[in-house]
C-alpha cells in the first residue's frame, strides 16, 4: 500500500541540482550491516572505544527508525558496559549521555556530560549534547542559546537541523520550516536517514499544531525517503485517523502494532477501532498496549510516563493511572506538552470522580476493571 | 519516546565511505593495470553499494617534474574517468546488485556483484562485491604513540581490522589502449552524490593521509582546533583550492615532524620555511604508478623515494594489496628509510590477496575471532 508513496527519492538541493539519495531500503539494510560489523560478538577482535560508541549510536539510530525499544535498551546496556569498563575517554560518557537522554534520564545524562567535559571533550560537542538534554527538559531558552550560537558560527546541515528540531518542538512552525529549507539546502550526503528524520519532526510539529495536511506532507516525505520508518508511519496513521480516514489509519497501524515492541501503535489502534465502532478489536489492542505499557513503566518509568498517560487517558480509560503518570512526567520534564498532559489528566480525573458520585455503580465497575488491569 | 530527537547527526552513508585505494600492474600481464577501491569498512554480511553514489576512478598522465629536496610530479590537466553505479538489490534478502561501469567513450559494462568471474568490456574487466579486508594495522598503538609521544608498537600487535570485510570495486584495464600515453599515471578514487551536478563526498589517493598523517590536532600550532579532514575530503585532488593549502601544509608539517621525532633523531630536517621534505609530495594526494615497471610486492612510495634521492626509480610505485603499507609508512616517516624497517607488530591480514582476478580474498564469515 505504501509503495505508491515511494517513487525514486530525490531532494531539491537547489533549484538547479536535483540530488539523488540512497534508497531507503538500502540505507536501512546498510545500517543493519554496520551494526553487524561492529557488534562485539561479530568479527572484530578488539574494538576501539570510538567503535563501541559508534555502535551505541547506530543502535539508537535503528531504534529511532524502526521504533524498536529493544535497540534502545541494547544501546543503553552497551553504553553502561563501556563506562563500566573503566574508560577515561570522553567519548564513552558522551555516548552514554545520549542514550540516557533517550530514556529521559536527563539528570544522569547531564552528569555524564560533565564527566566528558572533565575529560577534555570538545566544548562544542559537549554543549550540543547539553542542548539536546535541555530541549528534552523543556529548557528551551538554554537549548536555543547554545544552538543559535553554534549555527551562527558553523552553519551546516547538522547545526541548522538541530535548530529546526528545537523550533519544531517549541511550536515555532514558520521558523522551523524556514530553517528546514536552509538545512536541506546544505545537505551533501546520500543517506536518506537524516532528511527523513527532519521531515518526521516537522510532521509531528504540524500534527500538534492541528494542520493535518502539512503534517501529512512531511510524514509522507519521510516515508518516501525511508519506507520502513515506523514512527513516521505511526504518526501518519494518527493524522489519517484525525481526518476520519479510519480504514487507512488501521491499515497503516496493524503491521506496526503487530511487529513493534513499542505499545504506541497498539494504543492508537485501540483508540481508532473504538472511534470507528469496533469495540472488540479495540479491546484486543487495548489489552496488548496496557500490558506492554506496564512492563515498560516498571523498567523505564521516566521514558514512558508521557505516552502511557496518554494511553490511559484515551483507550486505556483509567484516569487515575493517567494522572499519576502525567504527574511523574512533569517531574521529569517541564515541557509545555507535559503541562498540557497534566491539565488534561486532572480534568479527566475530576470528570471521572464527578461521574462516580452521580453513577457509583458504573464507576465502581470501571475502577475494578482498571485495578485488575493494573495488577495484571 | 520515539518522538524525541535532538537534530540530525552527520550520518555519512557507509557505502560511500572510502577506506582504501590500491593500484598495481597486473601480476601476470604488464599490459594491464589494476585499481581497487574499497568502501564500507567493517561491513556486515548484508552490506550493499549505494544506488545514489557514483564510485569513480580518475587517471591522469604524470611525469617527474623535479627531483631532490624539491621533488614534484607534473600532472596533465586531461583525465580519464571510470564511473561505477549500482541498482537496487534484486530482492529484500539478497546482497546481489547489478552494477554498471561507464568506460571512456561511453560504453557501459554491466555486471552482477559478488561474481568472481567479473565482467569484461573493451579493454576492461570489472568486479564488485564484498571481500575480506586486505588492510591491516594496529590503531591502538598508533593512538597511544600520539598520546605519549613515544613509539608504542609491540612485537606482536593487535589487528584492528582482523576478520572484517569491505565492499570492493576492482577495475583491470589495458592501460595503453584506455588511458593513452603513459607510462606514469596519477590515480585517485572518489565517491560522489549522483544527480544533475554530482557532488564529491570523499576522495582518496595515498594511504593514511587523512588519519595517521593529518588527524592529530595536538602538534599543529597553526590550526590546533581545526577538523581539517572534511574540508580536505571535499577538494579536487588534482586542484587544491589555494586558500586552504596553507592549513593542510601546516598540519602535515607538524604531524610529520612528530613522527620523525619518535626515534630520537631527525631524519627529515625542515626547510627554511618550516616545511617537512615530504609535505609537498604527500599533498599531491594520489597514487603514482609507472606501468612500464613490473609488478613488485612492496612498492608504495618507491617512485617518490627515488625522486627524493635524485636517482631513477625501479619500482612501479602504486600500492599492492598485500603490502604491509603501515610498516612502509612508519619507516618512511620515522627514519626515512635510513634505519631498520619499523613494524607495528601486525604483518599480515586474516587472508592474503591472490595474484589472480579479482585478487582480494573472499569475505570472512561472521564470528571469526582473533586468536
Amino acid at each position: 500500500m505504501m509503495a505508491a508513496l515511494h517513487p525514486k527519492q530525490t531532494i531539491m538541493a537547489s533549484d538547479a541540482n536535483v540530488a539523488v539519495l540512497t534508497h531507503g531500503t538500502i540505507a536501512l539494510r546498510n545500517l543493519e550491516a554496520q551494526i553487524e560489523g561492529l557488534d562485539p560478538s561479530s568479527t572484530a577482535g578488539f574494538p576501539r572505544i570510538e567503535e563501541r560508541v559508534w555502535l551505541v549510536d547506530l543502535l539508537a539510530l535503528r531504534g529511532s527508525i524502526l521504533g524498536s525499544i529493544a535497540d534502545y535498551e541494547r544501546a543503553l546496556q552497551l553504553a553502561h558496559q563501556l563506562v563500566g569498563d573503566g574508560t577515561t575517554e570522553a567519548a564513552a560518557f558522551l555516548g552514554r549521555a545520549r542514550t540516557r537522554a533517550v530514556f529521559h534520564r536527563f539528570k544522569d545524562a547531564l552528569d555524564d556530560l560533565d564527566m566528558a567535559e572533565g575529560l577534555a571533550a570538545d566544548t562544542d560537542v559537549v554543549n550540543l549534547e547539553r542542548a539536546a538534554v535541555f530541549q528534552g527538559l523543556g529548557r528551551y531558552e538554554d537549548a536555543g542559546a547554545i544552538l543559535e550560537d553554534y549555527a551562527h558560527r558553523r552553519p551546516s546541515f547538522e547545526s541548522l537541523g538541530a535548530l529546526t528540531t528545537l523550533c519544531a518542538e517549541r511550536g515555532d512552525t514558520e521558523r522551523a520550516e524556514r530553517l528546514h529549507a536552509k538545512s536541506v539546502h546544505l545537505y551533501r550526503g546520500v543517506s536518506p536517514l537524516p532528511l527523513a528524520a527532519l521531515d518526521f519532526q516537522l510532521g509531528v510539529m504540524w500534527m500538534h499544531a492541528g494542520q493535518l495536511d502539512r503534517a501529512q506532507n512531511h510524514l509522507i516525505a519521510a516515508l518516501r525517503n525511508v519506507p520502513a520508518y515506523v514512527p513516521a508511519q505511526g504518526h501518519l496513521a494518527e493524522v489519517e485517523a484525525a481526518l476520519c480516514h479510519f480504514d487507512l489509519a488501521i491499515a497503516l497501524l496493524i503491521p506496526l502494532a503487530t511487529a513493534s515492541d513499542d505499545p504506541d501503535y497498539a494504543a492508537q489502534l485501540a483508540r481508532i477501532y473504538a472511534d470507528a465502532g469496533y469495540p472488540d478489536d479495540s479491546q484486543y489492542w487495548r489489552s496488548r498496549a496496557a500490558a506492554r505499557y506496564e512492563e515498560l513503566i516498571a523498567v523505564h518509568p521516566e521514558a514512558f510516563a508521557d505516552h502511557a498517560a496518554e494511553f490511559w487517558l484515551a483507550a486505556g480509560a483509567d484516569t487515575g493511572r493517567a494522572l499519576s503518570l502525567a504527574r511523574m512526567n512533569l517531574e521529569v520534564r517541564k515541557t509545555p506538552r507535559a503541562h498540557a498532559l497534566l491539565s488534561l489528566a486532572i480534568a479527566a480525573d475530576e470528570a471521572a470522580s464527578a461521574q462516580s458520585l452521580s453513577h457509583p455503580q458504573t464507576s465502581q465497575t470501571a475502577t475494578s476493571a482498571a485495578n485488575e488491569r493494573s495488577i495484571q | 519516546m520515539s518522538d524525541h530527537f535532538s537534530g540530525p547527526r552527520a550520518l555519512a552513508d557507509p557505502a560511500a565511505d572510502l577506506t582504501d585505494l590500491y593500484a598495481f600492474p597486473a601480476p601476470d600481464n604488464p599490459r594491464r593495470l589494476v585499481v581497487v577501491m574499497d568502501v564500507f569498512g567493517k561491513a556486515g554480511p548484508g552490506a550493499v553499494f549505494s544506488d545514489a553514489a557514483i564510485y569513480r576512478f580518475r587517471f591522469r598522465r604524470a611525469s617527474i617534474a623535479a627531483t631532490g629536496p624539491g621533488a614534484a610530479f607534473g600532472v596533465d590537466p586531461d583525465e580519464v574517468q571510470f564511473d561505477f553505479t549500482f541498482d537496487l538489490p534484486s530482492g529484500d534478502n539478497t546482497a546481489l546488485q547489478r552494477g554498471h561501469c561507464r568506460i571512456p567513450g561511453g560504453d557501459i559494462v554491466s555486471f552482477s556483484t559478488n561474481d568472481e568471474r567479473g565482467a569484461t568490456g573493451r579493454g576492461v574487466r570489472v568486479f564488485a562485491g564484498q571481500r575480506s579486508e586486505p588492510f591491516f594495522l594496529d590503531v591502538h598503538t598508533i593512538l597511544q604513540s600520539a598520546e605519549t609521544r613515544k613509539l608504542a608498537f609491540k612485537k606482536v600487535g593487535s589487528d584492528t581490522l582482523y576478520g572484517t570485510n569491505v565492499l570492493s570495486i576492482v577495475l583491470e584495464i589495458e592501460w595503453a589502449e584506455l588511458l593513452g600515453g603513459g607510462p606514469i599515471f596519477a590515480i585517485v578514487c572518489e565517491t560522489l552524490r549522483a544527480g544533475t551536478q554530482p557532488v564529491r563526498i570523499e576522495r582518496l589517493g595515498r594511504p593514511e593521509i587523512k588519519n595517521v598523517s593529518m588527524s592529530f590536532k595536538t602538534f599543529d600550532q597553526v590550526n590546533r582546533d581545526l577538523e581539517i579532514r572534511d574540508l580536505y575530503n571535499s577538494e579536487d585532488a588534482f586542484a587544491l583550492i589555494p586558500d586552504y593549502v596553507g592549513a593542510y601544509r601546516a598540519r602535515l608539517n607538524a604531524n610529520l615532524s612528530f613522527w620523525d621525532s619518535l626515534d630520537g633523531k631527525t631524519d627529515w630536517p625542515l626547510d627554511e620555511h618550516g616545511n617537512h621534505p615530504l609535505t609537498r609530495l604527500l599533498l599531491a594526494d594520489f597514487l603514482v604508478i609507472d606501468t612500464s615497471k613490473p609488478f613488485q610486492d612492496t612498492s608504495y612510495f618507491g617512485i617518490e623515494q627515488a625522486m627524493l634521492s635524485g636517482r631513477p626509480h625501479v619500482s612501479p610505485g602504486g600500492r599492492w594489496l598485500n603490502e604491509d603499507v603501515m610498516d612502509s609508512i612508519f619507516t618512511l616517516y620515522i627514519n626515512g628509510g635510513h634505519g631498520p624497517r619499523i613494524s607495528d607488530g601486525i604483518d599480515a591480514p586474516i587472508a592474503w590477496s591472490s595474484k589472480v582476478f579479482p585478487y582480494l580474498a573472499p569475505p570472512n564469515p561472521p564470528k571469526v575471532k582473533a586468536s
